[in-house]
């Protein structure tokens, strides 16, 4: 059984004043197993931040069903087994990134004890343990996505959905976060990831989606379906080209 | 429980630290500084015009503090999608209006149980060197006043939850708390002179019927004001105390499950 079932999923935003409606995701249908990679593709205004927002249940499809380890994602239950990182993560100023993870973990019914184990692991392989006490707003961009990432694996999800792990990143901060992906993978986490930078996706997914103007364009098993001789970057500028280009 | 409990402690973090937090404090201990130099110009009822002076220092300092401190824990929450960061979490949406609502609670009972320990000096030093200067004073009154004070800020808190929770912009939830407090502090004083019907004035029905329907919807915050009886050593009635806080408590609620409708409904792209 999949662990995310997403069938035939639509979204349709209404503009408040004007009525005017926006399709942002048309009709999505995509199995993800579990301990898969999965790098979803798509240029800006594609729908993928619409259908990770769908599955963490922030916004209700307008049709279609979306099952995460066979529960519906409207139930609170489903979020336990979820590490989320939003694009660009915002939080809380005053607090430091030990009271952000302490709250990951109280809302996941972590003990205090195995929170602070789980804190000190995920801060040093993460660089951010000298900094743990200092408030969030002191950190750079770089280390707030750190921290977010924290915040994502401080309960030891099965599922990590990811939203732009990369956005912002230095050079020494993307590496750190692509090791810490191939970590994941070898564990046999199940991780779900949006991202521009499609030479990361070529090397880490198992599967990638291509998505254009709300629709699944293309489905690609990354390590067998490239053309040969052809890098994912290549195909999806082809994709992009095949539907015509991007809508307003 | 776990989750609401951890929400609350961080947004009580997040407000105790918050620099506009100090700010006020700082006013209000000018405030009761200066109570104590003004109260040296009155000849008598210098300790009652020390308690009335302290306990709208209280009051004011307590407001300044729900408004920009609550609306900043609450709105900006949506306005700067800190909420994903917390709903992402397996915590409900009610869950999430109830955290946020105790996280608020426990900044107000911490900061007016500090503000009225240290509101007690002025009155005590104020009344040094006059003979009995506390004959009629009643620290029982004085401190239940201080309670009120504090359930009347919870009210104005459960206020801000409800539109934040069906408002997209800080500014707005603001906007609208304050029309309620002004609302909520006169609407006692209105409906008297619509029920005392004095000679001259003219009141239409249409006019009458939105005055009882604001007196109604509308949060009686005056209700929650005895400055008057502590300045003045009156005591509260026990009838008094209880209904007044079932009223608080009940329209608390209210707008706290409104606040958790309003969110277990709404979108958050």
């Amino acid at each position: 059984m999949p662990i995310i079932e997403i069938k035939s999923l639509s979204k349709v935003f209404t503009k408040d004043f004007s009525n005017k409606k926006i399709e942002a995701l048309k009709s999505l249908t995509i199995d993800i197993s579990e301990g898969e990679v999965f790098g979803f593709l798509g240029p800006n205004g594609a729908g993928k931040s619409t259908a990770i927002k769908l599955m963490l249940n922030l916004i209700r499809p307008t049709s279609g069903t979306l099952l995460i380890d066979g529960k519906p994602v409207f139930q609170k239950s489903v979020r336990r087994l979820i590490g989320y990182l939003p694009e660009n993560p915002f939080f809380y100023d005053h607090l430091s990134a030990k009271e952000l993870l302490w709250f990951g973990g109280r809302t996941c019914n972590m003990s205090d004890a195995l929170i602070e184990q789980r804190t000190t692991s995920l801060l040093k392989s993460l660089d951010l343990f000298d900094a743990m006490k200092r408030p969030l707003r002191s950190y750079s961009k770089g280390m707030v996505q750190r921290a977010g990432l924290a915040l994502a694996l401080i309960h030891d999800p099965k599922i990590l959905i990811l939203d732009e792990p990369m956005s912002g990143l230095d050079p020494m901060g993307r590496k750190k976060v692509f090791d810490l992906i191939l970590r994941l993978k070898k564990e046999g986490k199940t991780v779900f990831f949006s991202s521009h930078i499609l030479h990361d996706i070529e090397r880490l997914c198992d599967r990638a989606a291509i998505l254009i103007n709300g629709s699944l364009v293309r489905l690609i098993d990354v390590q067998k379906d490239l053309p040969s001789g052809k890098t994912l970057e290549e195909v999806f500028f082809e994709e992009v080209e095949r539907s015509g280009g991007l809508r307003e | 429980m776990k989750g609401i409990l951890s929400l609350a402690s961080i947004t009580f973090k997040e407000g105790i630290r918050n620099r506009a937090l100090f700010g006020i404090f700082i006013m209000a201990l000018l405030a009761f500084a200066l109570t104590m130099i003004m109260t040296s110009l009155f000849m008598r009822d210098i300790v009652r015009v020390a308690a009335s002076l302290s306990l709208t220092t209280i009051s004011f300092s307590g407001l300044l503090m729900i408004i920009f401190i609550g609306t900043s824990l609450l709105a900006k929450d949506i306005d700067k999608r800190t909420i994903y960061m917390v709903i992402s979490r397996p915590l409900s949406r009610a869950e999430y209006c109830v955290g946020k609502f105790l996280g608020l609670s426990y900044l107000i009972g911490v900061s007016i149980a500090f503000l009225g320990i240290i509101s007690s000096i002025p009155v005590i030093i104020s009344g040094i060197g006059y003979d009995n200067p506390l004959a009629i004073f009643n620290w029982n009154v004085y401190f239940i006043a201080i309670l009120f004070i504090a359930m009347k800020l919870l009210l104005i808190a459960s206020v801000i939850i409800f539109w934040s929770a069906i408002t997209s912009s800080s500014f707005i939830s603001l906007i609208l708390t304050i029309a309620v407090y002004i609302v909520g502090s006169t609407n006692e004083v209105v409906r008297g002179f619509l029920d005392q019907k004095m000679e001259g004035m003219n009141i239409t029905p249409l006019m009458a019927g939105v005055i009882k329907f604001a007196y109604y919807v509308f949060p009686n915050l005056s209700a929650f004001d005895l400055k008057l009886q502590a300045a003045n050593g009156i005591p509260v009635s026990a009838e008094y105390f209880v209904w007044t806080s079932v009223y608080g408590l009940v329209y608390i609620s209210i707008m706290v499950s409104a606040a958790a409708l309003a969110m277990t409904r709404r979108e958050f792209p």
